[in-house]
């Protein structure tokens, strides 16, 4: 028998602790894709961003008594865990994230990217794509996250605010701050200086 | 606006829902007058376009199914773990009643028959102290006490009761005496007697040993 889609997380969270591995597999599919988009921004590599959904998944069958439905719903908290892990994952291995362009991160983008361009194009496309990448994960993992929020997962302000915990007048800062260090590498990386106090 | 201002405001006004309508309209005036303003939101908005690109890179992005698989490898592992471990344990506590209890009910009877055998015991003793008053004697080991008496070479030492304390290992150095008595006079052997019969006349055979002190019984025919 198949869960319907429309079984509330909460529900669907009782039925794995007791066993119910069809429901786990349900709750993982619905929210996989999110967090291992978030990660995978984050970090910048498709291996990380696997691990650390793996890693939350694996913590959620383990100890599902973690999560306390009165404090939101389960998608916050499993952002709330991934948020962790790749800012753990970042304080651990900050540098490696240049180690894999060629890997799995480059497939991503050569899928996407070839469906609708010509070869040059492509190229060119792809190679704009990968220096964008490369800027936002340049960033400070605080204004990285705020940037990956508010501009790649396009969340509003308050719903930013209320993923990392924090004001929103601090998403604003962070992200303004964020945008200007990312228009001062992206600009860096075209050689056209506009403006000396872009990225203060 | 001054350029600062529009630096705080200007780039976020159109997601920020705190900004105000009328802050967004001097910010957009700014960015008419400021060339140097204008020039930053025109950078900003390639640099938007260029994160969009990004983001649709990315946007279809998502967990190789081979992790769904582990995870449920371990999910199924786990639970199945939990589950014999369960079992054991409602079966370790099941084991544990059953002794309680297995315990208990032999106490129970272990206790009941000592106390049975004590009544019997002191019963039998004043029936014993009344006969030896009226010149009844408990049967001697020398089997000249009861009545007659003879002394058997010990062959075998089958069908004996053993006497409460004797030690019935070597009974090839043991001797068979037969005794006449009266039932009652057994309850100085430390055997249990019915009341009712203690008056009987019977005769027995006891296991006597080296040192002399009997170590089992058993009615003769």
């Amino acid at each position: 028998m198949t869960i319907e889609e429309r079984v509330a997380d909460d529900v669907l969270l009782a039925r794995a602790a007791k066993g119910d591995e069809e429901a786990f597999t349900l709750l993982y599919r619905r929210h996989q894709a999110a967090l291992f988009r978030f990660a995978l921004r984050m970090t910048g590599s498709a291996w990380a961003a696997e691990e650390i959904v793996q890693d939350i998944f694996m913590t959620l069958a383990r100890e599902p008594r973690k999560y306390d439905a009165g404090r939101g719903a389960l998608g916050a908290f499993l952002f709330g865990v991934a948020r962790n892990r790749v800012m753990k994952h970042l304080e651990r291995a900050p540098r490696d994230i240049s180690l894999e362009t060629d890997g799995e991160d480059t497939r991503i983008v050569s899928t996407v990217l070839q469906d609708s361009f010509t070869p040059a194009v492509w190229a060119e496309q792809r190679e704009r794509v990968k220096q964008v990448r490369d800027a936002v994960l340049d960033l400070p993992s605080d204004f990285r996250e705020a940037v990956v929020l508010c501009e790649l997962e396009e969340m509003s302000y308050e719903e930013a605010a209320q993923a990392i915990g924090c004001p929103i007048g601090t998403i604003r800062s962070r992200l303004h701050r964020g945008k200007a260090l990312l228009l001062a590498k992206l600009e860096l990386l075209r050689d056209v200086p506009r403006r000396a106090n872009a990225a203060r | 606006m001054t350029c600062e201002e529009f630096e705080r405001v200007g780039w976020n006004a159109e997601r920020d829902a705190t900004v105000s309508a009328e802050e967004r309209a001097a910010a957009f005036a700014h960015a008419t007058h400021c060339p140097v303003c204008a020039a930053m939101e025109d950078s900003w908005l390639a640099a938007k376009m260029e994160l969009r690109g990004l983001a649709a890179v990315t946007e279809g992005a998502e967990t190789p199914a081979r992790v769904e698989m582990r995870l449920r490898q371990e999910f199924r592992a786990r639970h199945r773990s939990v589950r014999v471990r369960r079992g054991a344990m409602v079966l370790s506590w099941g084991l544990a009643g059953v002794a309680i209890i297995f315990s208990a009910i032999t106490w129970v009877n272990w206790r009941n028959a000592r106390h049975d055998l004590q009544v019997a015991t002191s019963k039998n003793s004043q029936t014993s102290a009344t006969e030896a008053g009226s010149g009844a004697q408990a049967p001697a080991i020398s089997g000249d006490a009861g009545g007659s008496s003879e002394a058997l070479i010990a062959d075998s030492s089958g069908d004996f009761t053993p006497l409460p304390g004797s030690m019935f290992a070597d009974s090839d150095s043991a001797s068979i005496v037969r005794v006449r008595m009266q039932r009652g006079s057994l309850t100085a052997l430390g055997l249990p007697v019915n009341e009712e019969q203690a008056g009987e006349w019977i005769q027995v055979d006891l296991l006597v040993t080296d040192d002399g002190l009997p170590q089992g019984v058993r009615l003769s025919p």
